[in-house]
């Protein structure tokens, strides 16, 4: 806007009368106060027709923005970037799983980045579809790397028969030992049901080896959720949601509650980073030795063995299961998402190609590298084909394991609620393992009681 | 001499009158303040407040519908709401009067050491946590309180052997200690801030009233509260509602150390709030809105208490 002159009594210099200047204020909060008004009011942006944002020849160098602890315990990741010229690298803003700084971008039919790699589709892609952020990989990624995803895997990252997240780093639940503590406690077995399981945890703190026999981290999605599937992974209801009252997560509550009693006491609380997801008691108790045995994806008894400097007393094995069960855990990705209205497209397909093909990665990640050894796998076949055509010499013997063990889980289903009700219904549940509750299946109906009405209030 | 002194003043005469701006020009200036005001202060405060009266939901595509007063019906018949209030002012309720009363204490006992490099070195001390930025102090704080490695527990259960490994306190992660253990860090973290308010109080109070008093018979004790405490009033004032705000609307610090379980005394009305907003579902915004306006309107009636008892009675 341009100012009004107005040339002062000494007609040496302009100046601004009151009445232009609070004409020139007014102007501007009118602006404002509008621009609240609309915003506030009809704040959403016209639903936007489905498929993909028009496209715009690219005005900057291929954007990709990963989730911080990728690059942590990925360190071949830059070896990748060097070969993308120009390539502008950055790390997403969204500490405890926050996703509204792309959500607010995508509102206003824009987006800084072209690809975010750190979307784990339970957690957060349904609410990155329904909100417009992403839109499917499909018009983008070559036939033969759809086809080599392990179907499992890439049913969990579609949705209404759209591929939304180019699946990277493969993460199952399964069990692990410190050999430490279980040889001093004279273990010699390997438990592969939750009865021997618990009675070997038993026998490490009856005989002095540890101060607690077992652990797990009490946030649902890895333990009430695995635990079930052990049972059976046939319960989720037709909407999506986990079936908290099914006889399967009922089993899964009462071994929580035996495994609590043998584990350290702080292994309900909440963890103190990331909104209380992770820094969880669990890890520290793992890797202070204080505990035998431990259950939660593979990579956490990995890393908090290096941690605790025992990786080579670490074992690990497939999560016990319920006697007369098929046996069953959860696995998840994490992958890749294309921003709706983000640019390199094509480009975003040769770097994710690259960077999940990498075999350097993949080494760093089951063999370790001296900064980390998330012992996360890949999610192709043919990666696993040439593997066994020609195994490395790095290859541990875990990778079969978690192999097999994959074979076995299920993933949570996708559903706007698929970690929250778990958040929600936590306080519920545990009310049965903290004794206030004595029946775990009131316990559990409080927790499905509770999720249906947070659904309700969001209408 | 007179000559030059003459030179000066008229160039300056004639630099005023070139440069003199207009009185209403100099409104100008007021341009960024006012913008930086309206944008950053009121502009949200409207925003949410029209939000309030709609059913905004982030994620949802379709514009949002006109509720009236549902959203605050709703809260107001929330239990989660209560409760998020109920646990804040349980926290405000111990932290505010232990934030004001013992750098209160300090600085009286600072204020009365006569070493002047004695007085620096207290002083220097107590402002360190001051000058620590926040993430640091959060990450010492969850260390000194960690249930497996906590230097806290370790003097707890080895050296005082008030308890064992497993009956030792559990601070952090939402436990009922939680609160308290915010309530430590949080009067610990602004102990070295708040003593020196107290202190530029006290060193306005002029000395000889002390002396005045003394030889009027007064003890230590009745100076204090006769003197001291009164004539510290004012600033004593503007702590407590200072305290009160942020003490009411605390966040940070809860979900670091309770995160979202709804169970834990952190999950205040602040917490759920961001919840609502940010987390949970469709990101109900509207309903959030109603209550942060509802929390912020509470605290406003305190507020007002407050400066009404701590009026000027002069």
């Amino acid at each position: 806007m341009k100012i009004p002159h107005q040339t002062d009594p000494n007609g040496t210099r302009p100046t601004l009368t009151r009445r232009q200047m609070l004409r020139l204020l007014a102007s501007g909060a009118a602006t404002a106060a509008g621009g609240a008004l609309l915003a506030a009011c009809g704040g959403t942006a016209p639903a936007t027709p489905p498929g993909s944002a028009p496209a715009q020849p690219a005005s900057r160098p291929l954007t990709p923005t990963f989730y911080q602890w990728i690059v942590d315990l990925h360190p071949a990741i830059p070896q990748v970037n060097s070969s993308f010229e120009g390539l502008n690298f950055q790390i997403a803003p969204v500490q405890g799983f926050g996703i509204e700084r792309f959500v607010a971008e995508a509102k206003n039919k824009e987006s800084t980045w072209d690809v975010y790699v750190g979307m784990t589709p339970f957690v957060e892609m349904s609410q990155l579809i329904k909100a417009d952020v992403i839109e499917p990989w499909d018009d983008y990624i070559p036939k033969d790397v759809l086809d080599d995803i392990l179907p499992p895997i890439r049913e969990e990252c579609t949705v209404n028969g759209k591929l939304y997240s180019w699946p990277f780093l493969l993460d199952v639940i399964g069990m692990a030992w410190n050999s430490n503590l279980t040889d001093k406690a004279g273990i010699t077995t390997v438990p592969t049901t939750w009865d021997e399981y618990l009675a070997n945890a038993k026998q490490v703190v009856d005989s002095g080896a540890a101060p607690y026999g077992a652990t797990y981290d009490a946030r649902g999605w890895r333990s009430l959720a695995p635990f079930t599937h052990s049972m059976s992974t046939n319960v989720y209801t037709p909407e999506g949601l986990f079936d908290f009252t099914s006889e399967p997560a009922v089993e899964a509550l009462i071994l929580m509650k035996k495994i609590k009693d043998l584990a350290n006491p702080d292994i309900l609380n909440e963890g103190t980073t990331d909104g209380g997801v992770n820094n969880t008691p669990d890890e520290g108790a793992f890797a202070a030795q204080q505990v035998a045995y431990y259950t939660k994806y593979f990579n956490a008894p990995l890393r908090f063995a290096q941690t605790g400097g025992f990786s080579d007393k670490l074992r690990m094995a497939g999560l016990p299961r319920f006697a007369n069960s098929q046996g069953g855990t959860v696995f998840w990705t994490t992958g890749a998402c294309l921003f709706k209205y983000g640019q390199n497209k094509e480009k975003a397909v040769e770097y994710m190609r690259a960077l999940t093909y990498n075999q350097q990665i993949w080494k760093d990640s089951i063999a370790g590298s001296p900064t980390a050894h998330p012992g996360q796998l890949p999610p192709y076949k043919s990666i696993y084909a040439e593997w066994e055509a020609n195994k490395p010499d790095w290859m541990p013997s875990f990778v079969a394991l978690v192999r097999e063990q994959f074979e076995r889980a299920r993933a949570i289903t996708n559903h706007p609620f698929g970690l929250t009700q778990f958040v929600i219904g936590k306080p519920y549940w545990e009310e049965y393992l903290t004794g206030k509750e004595s029946d775990p299946r009131a316990a559990l109906q409080k927790a499905k009681d509770a999720v249906a009405a947070e659904i309700a209030k969001a209408g | 001499m007179a000559t030059v002194a003459s030179r000066v003043a008229s160039a300056a005469r004639t630099w005023r009158s070139t440069y003199r701006l207009s009185d209403y020009a100099n409104f100008l200036f007021l341009v960024p303040a006012t913008v930086f005001f309206v944008g950053w202060q009121i502009y949200p405060i409207i925003r949410v407040f029209v939000l309030s009266f709609t059913d905004y939901k982030y994620l949802e595509r379709n514009p949002p519908n006109f509720v009236g007063l549902q959203n605050y019906i709703n809260a107001l018949n929330d239990p989660l709401f209560h409760v998020g209030m109920l646990r804040a002012f349980a926290f405000t309720v111990a932290f505010v009067p232990l934030t004001i009363l013992i750098p209160l204490v300090l600085a009286v006992l600072i204020d009365r050491v006569t070493t002047p490099w004695l007085s620096s070195f207290y002083r220097i001390v107590l402002l360190i946590p001051a000058v620590i930025p926040g993430p640091l102090v959060f990450v010492l704080w969850k260390w000194l309180f960690d249930f497996q490695i906590g230097p806290v527990n370790t003097i707890l259960v080895e050296w005082l052997g008030l308890f064992t490994r497993q009956t030792a306190p559990q601070w952090l992660g939402g436990t009922p200690l939680s609160l308290p253990a915010v309530v430590i860090m949080e009067v610990w973290w602004g102990l070295g801030y708040h003593t020196m308010f107290f202190l530029a109080g006290l060193a306005a109070i002029p000395k000889d009233l002390s002396e005045q008093a003394r030889i009027d018979g007064a003890n230590e004790w009745q100076l204090f509260w006769r003197v001291t405490v009164p004539r510290l009033l004012p600033i004593l004032s503007i702590l407590v509602v200072l305290r009160f705000g942020t003490a009411m609307s605390v966040i940070d610090e809860y979900l670091i150390f309770g995160g979202f379980q709804r169970t834990s005394p952190t999950y205040t009305w602040t917490v759920y709030m961001y919840d609502l907003a940010f987390r949970i579902g469709d990101w109900l915004q509207g309903y959030a809105a109603a209550i942060g306006w509802l929390g912020a309107a509470v605290m406003m009636v305190f507020v007002v208490g407050m400066l009404y008892v701590f009026r000027s009675r002069d």
